[in-house]
């Protein structure tokens, strides 16, 4: 017969296994429609997801650099897909490999997942070329009230190539063209794309249980023994 | 939202049937977890790098030592232009009544570009399976068994009916050993594919 002390104490813990089953449910819905927004062109959508009251919440892309704070978040979301979309375009982006760990305290959240991506881009006259386009995301979550929302989001870019030619081929990416960066890009803090001449990292690093926001650089650690 | 007052009728054995429930729902995400950081594991090329241990190596049934020969084992030359990244998709997971043991089969759509001997890459569409077994120690899940199970491995162009690339080891496998290994149930083209892995079901 358990005490009625102990049997508080488990209703407590019943109920904090409850909200992180929850969470972990919301954080996967919310990535979920964060990339089918951007997979249909849906800027507003998209941005509904970021935490852009908080003076931290950032994203960066591939080599496009670090967009921090909600007026920059605002203007990579629009230069990535606020143009309206053209006949025979397509991005299908498809979230797997789901890794996701949220904070002790339940006012965070850490996850990584693996996206291969298939699209159509115009590139001049005549017919859409068909790519591939995968990358690797991985996100800093923040608990808003009662909803979740990304404080800081990562798009490690792993393969952008033409479908005929495919990624050995297709070596487009060993340079970055020759254009200026967006004026409210910082610097990137890392981009290493698939080319004949790269080695690979595991990065990003999965996301290890923790207490509570750090501010630690996570996605970025090479100790493979935490 | 669930709140405390929500679970005072519970009697101490309806409280624990729940608790076991969500126990269970916990080790479906922590086992998919540790799968995620087994593939980032297995694409990191750094071989050899020390790294926290995944495996059940502490399990009578796991064999260190051939484990730890496995991972030292020199593949290519270099690691430049060598990548296999074999994303997770339609996880299959089931846990046991106690969220002690967990079986699960998780399909997978890769892609890989593999040098040996510092030419060329050859880019490869890697289709394959990952079917385990998982067991819970010291409190953290651990891959008991269970690796890559692959469907094709073909030169990008050539497609999967006309080209099948052997596990690359040294010496490298003939192609009977290689269909003896990860290729065992390999597609092939005059053959009716089995239904290997089965799904796990809930009578794990």
């Amino acid at each position: 017969m358990s005490s009625p002390a102990s049997s508080l104490e488990q209703k407590q813990r019943v109920l904090e296994k409850f909200a992180r089953i929850e969470a972990y449910h919301e954080l996967q819905n919310l990535m979920g429609r964060t990339i089918v927004a951007i997979n249909f062109r849906q800027p507003e959508r998209v941005l509904e997801a970021f935490a852009l009251d908080a003076p931290d919440v950032s994203f960066e892309y591939a080599d496009e650099g670090r967009f921090v704070g909600a007026e920059a978040v605002r203007a990579l979301v629009d230069q990535l897909i606020g143009a309206p979309a053209q006949p025979g375009e397509m991005r299908d982006y498809q979230l797997t490999t789901p890794i996701i760990e949220v904070a002790a305290d339940g006012r965070s959240a850490r996850g990584v997942w693996w996206m291969p991506g298939a699209g159509a881009i115009h590139e001049g006259e005549g017919d859409p070329a068909a790519i591939w386009d995968w990358a690797t995301i991985a996100v800093d979550f923040t608990r808003a009230g009662e909803e979740w929302k990304i404080l800081r989001l990562h798009w490690f870019r792993f393969i952008t190539c033409h479908y005929e030619k495919g990624w050995v081929e297709d070596t487009s990416l060993i340079n970055r063209p020759n254009t200026p960066m967006h004026p409210l890009s910082r610097p990137t803090t890392y981009h290493n794309p698939y080319s004949p001449l790269s080695i690979r990292d595991g990065i990003p690093a999965a996301p290890r249980p923790y207490d509570s926001a750090d501010g630690s650089d996570w996605m970025l650690s090479r100790d493979k023994e935490a | 939202m669930l709140t405390i007052d929500d679970l005072a009728e519970f009697s101490a054995d309806e409280l624990d049937a729940l608790e076991a429930r969500l126990d269970r729902q916990i080790a479906v995400w922590e086992v998919s977890n540790l799968r995620g950081q087994a593939a980032i594991f297995h694409d990191d090329a750094h071989i050899g790098e020390p790294r926290r241990e995944l495996q059940a190596v502490g399990h009578p049934s796991v064999d260190v030592d051939a484990l730890t020969a496995f991972r030292m084992k020199p593949v290519v030359d270099s690691l430049e232009g060598n990548t296999l990244i074999h994303p997770l998709a339609t996880p299959i997971i089931e846990v046991d009544e106690d969220a002690r043991r967990a079986r699960g089969v998780w399909w997978s759509f890769g892609v890989e570009a593999l040098s040996k001997f510092r030419e060329t890459p050859m880019a490869i569409i890697s289709l394959g399976m990952v079917p385990g077994t998982h067991i819970k120690m010291d409190g953290e899940w651990r891959i008991l068994a269970g690796a890559w199970q692959r469907t094709t491995k073909n030169e990008y162009h050539a497609g999967w009916v006309h080209s099948m690339e052997p596990t690359n080891t040294r010496p490298p496998l003939t192609p009977e050993q290689d269909r003896n290994f990860l290729g065992k149930f390999a597609y092939r083209k005059d053959a009716v594919r089995r239904a290997v892995p089965e799904p796990p079901r809930t009578d794990t």
